[in-house]
């Protein structure tokens, strides 16, 4: 089994997905990046599952994608809440409260 | 429904005898739940008026089961299925929803304090332009989720709980549509809390990898190699990471603040009480059940964080001129407190676990209470400032002595129960004479002191100071925050008066794995 | 379907003498299947090639402004090609995605239908009775309205 490659492959998917969400401004497009890590993960739970021959890892991946759509589905709202109230959808503009 | 599953990847498929007591809370919440649904889509708004009083009987009659197997605490612990001669055990499935005391004692605190939260919202969301009937319904999901985490011994449904728990949070916080603060707080909540979950998978996905198993007493069992390896170091550090940022630990507290203030009150008490509540069961369940061997990678871990919270909690908590701000970073620091049993965790599991959930169970009553006092006052005061509170006690001498009760409660000070949760913490963290136990045992005795100085001060205003404006017409309570009221301060003060009601229920064996 | 049969039957046992299972030796099970899908994308390929290349010999070529203009059912195109969607198009992009994924608890017990039973089903109306109320509540709120 190529376990090795599949978690390479999930571990630089990873990194670029903290990368997203830690640099990038626009809302849409950390909720992308988050979506990145959370298929990093999958990646991950397959191939572990396959590598222990264990159907756990396939379930587990497929309650993260049906949990990911909703996580997905309520972030998308309440960013489309920010743009109606700001016609903007940077974060970093979200500042009213601080301390 | 994550029974569909469970049969489906048996290898043998036997139609299963479930146990339905052992899981009637859940069904009846999500019977309930659904039903109030059905009931709102019937009659819209004929029934708006109705939603928040069926809603608290359908806590109120999940709590009956509650109360039913605790008193039948023989068969204890119990799992899902029924497992007999004509049954056989289906697999390696078995034994990830488990019913014991413990889980029993957290999920009569999940369905009470949503019962509370429920109290405290029925006027603020009937008196503000927002959708009600939703957000009854919202809090009904997200307590179902708490009540699968407290039974829950598997990663897959430990993750599908918590954000049971967590999604309808997130659209809560933001529920003020038209303010810019709660969409913030909405907006705040959701990014760390969805990238909270993200990091906690990927630490999930390395367990899961090392040991072949989603199942928390496999996992314990393949890790138990009596030394370390970096890939279970990482695991398990994402994971608490993940878990951190649920009960905000610091440094992963930067949401705490901004979405308590942000949120409807009501909701800043259920995200500080039980969702955060939800947080540490999930944490205890895979520390104590998954990880009892790699004491020395989760202890230093866990001390240091519980280190930095409480001192970071308490002394931002020092300068803030908002009540609710304060009220949410003394909810940090009160995090730290809790994480600190799980920093000796090493051989005195079960006492750990005890003391943690004792100080669940008094945090829930004091901080629900010293909420429900902001809510009242925010009625006529319209703020939630410091000094907004000034000469309360002339003109509100009741409120003022329940606020007052919860304040030193919250400072542990005796007789009223804070001091009775802060005492089981010392006794876990000196027990066994373990240097590092001693030593967060004092930087956690002089944050009490700190803490002290805060907690007071607010009482100072209410008792001695003038209202700022000089208006003196009482407050009118109405029933249902009188209620929550005299419910919390009854508890506050019971759970400190005879510490005996509270450790009757919190001295569990253990923490019951799945096998 | 026929065809991948065959290609499964080969046998995969290199002591055996099969000369044919010699030759596809190296390939694993897994990886001949995907030939015959490789052999379909080449011939789909190679048609739609060979007839645009026959039609482009016969055919006369007078290009005018008109002709070489984008087809948009009848409609002069105008503007730039990109345009932002109606936002009103979102709620129903969700409820689109939010079913679509549910979707996915289904196949396997539609795969294990008959061994399921009765049980199977009952969690399975179950499961839909949920997820039809969020159905219902978008209906009765009126989300479903065309704004």
């Amino acid at each position: 089994m190529f376990l090795n490659q599949f978690l390479f492959l999930s571990a630089v998917l990873f990194c670029i997905g903290v990368y997203g969400v830690l640099t990038r401004k626009n809302g849409v497009l950390v909720l992308m990046s988050i979506e990145l890590i959370l298929n990093a993960v999958n990646i991950n739970m397959v191939a572990f599952g396959a590598f222990n021959a264990d159907l756990g890892g396939q379930v587990f991946a497929l309650f993260i994608i049906a949990v990911a759509a909703a996580e997905v589905g309520v972030g998308l709202a309440i960013v489309l809440l920010i743009y109606r109230n700001r016609r903007s959808i940077d974060i970093t503009e979200a500042d009213l409260m601080k301390g | 429904m994550s029974g569909t599953f469970v049969t489906l990847v048996a290898a043998e498929i036997e139609r299963p005898s479930i146990d339905w007591h052992a899981i009637a809370p859940e069904l009846i919440l999500l019977g309930g739940g659904a039903l109030v649904t059905v009931i709102d889509l019937i009659w819209l708004e004929r029934v708006r008026k109705l939603i928040p009083t069926l809603t608290s009987l359908v806590f109120l009659v999940a709590l009956i089961p509650v109360i039913t197997l605790w008193a039948d605490g023989s068969g204890l612990p119990r799992g899902l299925w029924i497992i007999d001669e004509n049954v056989p055990a289906t697999g390696v499935w078995e034994g990830a929803f488990v019913v014991d005391n413990y889980s029993l004692v957290l999920k009569g605190l999940f369905l009470l304090s949503a019962y509370v939260i429920v109290l405290l919202s029925t006027n603020y969301m009937s008196e503000g332009d927002y959708y009600d009937s939703e957000y009854y319904q919202l809090i009904a999901a997200s307590v179902l989720g708490m009540l699968v985490m407290s039974s829950s011994r598997d990663l897959i449904s430990i993750f599908v709980a918590l954000e049971l728990v967590s999604i309808p949070a997130y659209l809560m916080a933001a529920w003020r549509k038209r303010d810019l603060k709660s969409n913030e707080a909405g907006l705040k909540y959701m990014l760390m809390g969805v990238f909270a979950s993200a990091i906690l998978l990927y630490g999930m996905s390395l367990l899961y990898g090392i040991a072949g198993s989603t199942l928390l007493s496999d996992i314990a069992a393949a890790i138990d190699i009596g030394e370390s390896r970096p890939v279970i170091t990482l695991g398990i550090v994402f994971t608490i990471i993940g878990f951190g940022f649920k009960v905000s630990a610091v440094p992963f507290h930067t949401w705490a603040p901004d979405t308590y203030e942000g949120a409807p009150t009501p909701l800043t008490a259920f995200l500080a009480v039980a969702s955060k509540a939800a947080g540490f069961v999930a944490l205890i369940n895979v520390v104590i059940v998954a990880l009892p061997t790699q004491a020395n990678v989760v202890e230093p871990f866990i001390w240091v964080l519980a280190a930095i919270t409480m001192t970071v909690g308490n002394l931002i908590a020092l300068r803030q001129t908002n009540l609710v701000r304060m009220l949410a970073y003394s909810g940090v620091a009160q995090a730290g407190y809790m994480l600190a049993p799980l920093a000796v965790y090493d051989g005195i599991s079960d006492r750990a676990t005890s003391a943690v959930v004792t100080y669940l169970v008094i945090y829930a009553a004091m901080n629900l209470g010293a909420f429900a006092v902001v809510i009242i006052a925010a009625r006529k005061t319209r703020s939630a400032e410091l000094s907004s509170y000034g000469g309360m006690f002339n003109y509100a001498p009741g409120l003022t002595l329940a606020m007052t009760i919860f304040l030193f409660s919250l400072a542990g000070i005796p007789p009223v129960g804070g001091w009775w949760a802060k005492f089981e913490v010392f006794r876990v963290l000196t027990e066994g004479n373990r240097t590092s136990g001693i030593a967060l045992a004092v930087i956690a005795a002089v944050n009490s002191v700190i803490a002290a100085f805060y907690y007071l001060n607010i009482a100072k205003q209410m008792w001695f100071l003038p209202s700022p404006d000089g208006d003196n017409s009482r407050i009118a309570i109405p029933p249902a925050l009188l209620a929550a009221v005299g419910l919390t301060v009854a508890a506050t003060i019971v759970s400190g008066v005879l510490p005996g009601v509270v450790s009757d229920m919190t001295d569990f064996v253990n923490v019951a794995a799945g096998q | 379907m026929g065809v991948q049969q065959n290609v499964a039957q080969i046998p995969v046992d290199l002591g055996s003498a099969q000369p044919r299972a010699v030759a596809f030796a190296p390939v694993s099970d897994f990886l001949r299947e995907y030939i015959v899908v490789g052999l379909f994308g080449a011939l789909a390929f190679g048609l739609v090639a060979a007839f645009i290349g026959l039609a482009s010999i016969f055919r006369p070529d007078r290009p005018t402004a008109d002709k070489v203009e984008n087809y948009e059912s009848g409609v002069d195109p105008v503007g730039s090609g990109w345009s932002q969607s109606q936002i009103r198009y979102y709620i129903f992009a969700l409820l689109f995605v939010m079913f679509d994924v549910e979707a996915v608890f289904i196949f396997p017990w539609a795969a294990r239908l008959e061994d399921l039973g009765v049980f199977g089903l009952v969690e399975m109306v179950i499961f839909i009775f949920i997820l039809a109320l969020g159905l219902a509540y978008a209906w009765r709120k009126g989300v479903l309205r065309w704004v």
